[in-house]
This record gives C-alpha cells, structure tokens and sequence, in this order.
C-alpha cells in the first residue's frame, strides 16, 4: 500500500518534535540542528503540503496519566488503533450502514498518519482536558441543549443539522484547525504581505495578513472569525477573533479568541500549537498542539455543497420515516 | 498492563471515527434493508463530500433500472492514481448496501465488488489503478 507519509518514520520525528515542544512554545531551533528554510524576506518557509491526520484525541482519554507514551507505545496504539478502523462492521447494524473507509483509503493508516507521542492534543490545562465551564458557560451550553430540542431532530430540519453536514464548516479548517478521519491536506503559501493556508476539506482558503492592519469591526462576525498574522521570532503568530457564536468550537462563544502558532521544527513538521481564549465559556485558557507533517500535493478540489446529495437523502428520509409514523 | 491502559483509549477511536463521518448514513439509508445489486456501471460521480456509482441493474422482466450507489470521497483514490476513467462504464458490479429510506432507487455501497470477487479499489484491484 503507497501511504504518502512513512509511519515508521513518523514515529521518531514526532517523538523529538513534540518532546521539543514540551516545555512551552516550540521557537524554532530545538535540540537537532536543523536549519529553518527560509522566504526571500527572511521570515521561516512553512510553503508546501502538509497534513495533520492523527490518532492523538484532543482530550486525553480517561484513566491515562502521563503527558507522552513511550515510542513503543505509541507505535502499538497506532497499529491497533488502524486494525480497529479497518475492521468489518457487522451487517444488520447502525455502523454497517455506511460506504466502507478502507476501500476509498480513507480510514488514517491509508491516507497518512502524522504520529504523535503525546495522549492528548490538549497540553494546558496539564491534565490534558478540557478546562471547567464558567457559570455564564455552564447556563449557554444548556441554552443551547434546549434550543436543539426545541428545533426538533438533529436531521429533522437543514437549519437542524451540524455545519459540516450542511458543507457550510468543516473541523479542518476551523480555525483552529483539527483533523477528521480522512482528507486533512493543506497547502501554505506565504508572500512578504500574506499566508494563506488552503484547507482542502472544505476548500476553505484562509487568507491572513501580516501587514499589520487594525482587526475588523467587533460588529463583523464570520464563520472562520478574522486573522491577522505576524512573526515572533521565526513563529508564525495568527490571532482571530470576530467568531460567530453559530460556530461554537466546544461550545466557544463569539468572543473566543484564538492564537496558532506555526513553527517549522524539521523539514517534514510544523509543530502547531493554538491557544483559545474564552471567558465566557471557560475558567481559564486553553492550549493544544499537534504536528502537520509534509505530505505530497496537490490538493484536490472538495466543492462539498455541489455535490452534497447527502443533506437531500437525509431530509428524504426523515420525511419517508414520518409518513410512515402517520399512517400506523 | 500496557493493554489495560490501552484500551480506553481505543475504546474512543470507534464513536470518534463515526463522528468524523460527514453525515448520518442510518437516517439516510434503512438498516433493515439489506440488498445485493449486480449491474454495469453507467457513470462515477467522483464528487465530493460522497461519490456516486450509477450502476443499470436488469429487473427481473428484463427492464433494466438505474441505482445510485453512495460511496466515499474520491480525493485520496486521486492521489493514488485513479481518475475518472479508471473504473470504465460497462464495467460489471456487484454492490452491498442499504436502500434508501424514502424507497428510491439508491443504495450505500457498502461493499463493492469486481466481477472476479476483488473488492473494487483494494489492492489495485481497479483497472488501470497503480500497483499500491
């Protein structure tokens, strides 16, 4: 099977990437003498194909303690964790009634791991978990539990069903962004004046100055918020706000304030690493990281709300299913 | 020890995968009816977020119907290679799945399969498909 990135490989360059990162902001350099490629303008050169496909959960999973496993270990996570996504559903069941991910290459082993020691994305709060809802949180998130009830079934209605269902927003792009089980490609250009990250789930090109200029109107409020970027030594800094609370990352509000962090830590990895910001919904901030590891482009086109047939077949469905209810 | 420590987390890969699933198949499809298709293939949508196999099955009095078969993103069978031509109408198809719940004729493809009994796109088993 030809996997565009090497697992093996993967293994040991992320153990040493995320180690390197371990005690704060990865700023370049680390122990390895790797030299930074760099742009005319002098600033790290992220350019190229890279993917974020991971095994790692955002959380860490109960019943785990430690911040990394061993090499070893996470090797043999990973093999299980491929041989449990490429097992046979069982026919009669909910699971089974899906298109089978192994025979598009999209269950992770396939499309391209980018491996990672660590337990969990989340490295702030220490215990690798999300951190406890404010009161003002606490009463939101019940907010919108009842405002889900009240707009009926998840499917009953398009307005009903989740953004990415609806191609309108999907986890790759964000930000920040996360990876799915399957097509998390993304290619960066930089120019003197501009980065622009495309997200190929959903072809979402995100397109972020570095010139300096003020925010957008707090009054503005956009599904991917608004970015701004600049270079801190030779990471990439991008700060966005401008949110709309119909996104809610987690449960984020339109005040979440995000930062990424992009730092070229080896020829094959970006460590990135993002802090999110929200008062309103968390007690303190929080921090995650993950690798992005060189793949091969280019990316291929996704235009999901072409040819999203799916959100129709669904809709068609539930329909078909009250019809029945109605006439017993 | 090792395994025990595991297997929580592996427990979390499952429900993680299936929330990263674009949309939900079992309110589009009907688990509890399970078909068996074998037709030609008409056209591949290699679309995005799902591709589409309209495959002509012959009815039973011989009339011959046109199914729509629901299957994955095609994006990474790009990458390796496969284009729209690589699996070429006529070609013969055997799919399992799922009809639809509102009854017309389209089904998930759960499992589909090359006249010879190679699941199609495994092991290069697609004509024209690079040796993987």
């Amino acid at each position: 099977m030809k996997r565009l990135v090497s697992a093996g490989l993967l293994v040991a360059a992320a153990a040493g990437a995320a180690c390197a990162g371990a005690g704060g902001a990865a700023a370049g350099g680390g122990e390895a003498a790797y030299t930074v490629p760099r742009t005319p303008d002098g600033h790290p050169d992220l350019q190229g194909f890279w993917t974020n496909t991971t095994y790692t959960p955002l959380e860490r999973p109960a019943g785990i303690t430690k911040a990394f496993y061993s090499q070893a270990e996470a090797a043999e996570i990973e093999k299980k964790a491929a041989a449990v996504e490429g097992e046979q559903t069982e026919p009669g069941t909910a699971a089974d009634v899906h298109y089978d991910f192994t025979q598009f290459q999209l269950d992770r082993s396939q499309g391209g791991v980018a491996s990672n020691v660590r337990t969990a994305m989340i490295v702030d709060p220490p215990d690798g978990r999300l951190p406890p809802l404010t009161e003002e949180g606490t009463r939101r998130s019940a907010a919108r539990a009842e405002a889900r009830k009240r707009a009926g079934g998840q499917y009953d209605a398009i307005q009903n069903m989740a953004l990415s269902v609806r191609c309108i927003l999907m986890d790759r792009a964000g930000p920040p962004m996360l990876p799915g089980a399957y097509n998390n490609n993304y290619q960066i250009i930089q120019t003197r004046d501009h980065v622009m990250i495309l997200v190929e789930m959903i072809h979402d090109a995100r397109i972020i100055p570095l010139d300096g200029r003020p925010a957008v109107d707090s009054r503005v409020q956009q599904w991917m918020g608004s970015s701004r970027g600049r270079w801190e030594g030779d990471t990439l800094v991008v700060e966005t706000t401008n949110f709309t609370p119909k996104t809610a990352f987690r449960g984020s509000t339109e005040r979440m304030r995000l930062v990424e962090r992009f730092t070229r830590t080896a020829e094959d990895t970006i460590e990135y690493r993002f802090t999110v910001e929200d008062a309103s919904m968390w007690t303190r901030p929080w921090t995650a990281e993950l690798p992005m590891k060189k793949t091969i482009g280019p990316l291929f086109e996704h235009a999901c709300h072409e040819g999203n047939y799916g959100a129709a077949n669904i809709l068609a469905g539930v329909r078909a299913d009250e019809k029945r209810a109605a006439a017993r | 020890m090792r395994v025990l420590r595991v297997v929580p987390w592996i427990l979390c890969l499952v429900p993680c995968a299936l929330l990263s699933a674009h949309h939900s198949f079992p309110t589009e499809f009907d688990v509890s009816k399970p078909l068996t298709l074998k037709g030609t293939l008409v056209k591949w949508e290699m679309i995005n977020p799902h591709s589409w196999f309209h495959v002509e099955v012959k009815g039973p009095e011989g009339r011959a119907v046109v199914w729509m078969v629901e299957g994955g993103s095609p994006n990474q069978l790009i990458r390796l290679g496969v284009t729209k031509n690589t699996v070429a109408p006529g070609t013969a198809l055997v799919i399992d799945g799922y009809r639809a719940r509102d009854g017309s004729n389209k089904i998930v493809g759960r499992n589909i399969t090359l006249s010879d009994g190679k699941r199609l796109f495994m092991g290069g088993s697609a004509p024209g498909q690079p040796a993987q």
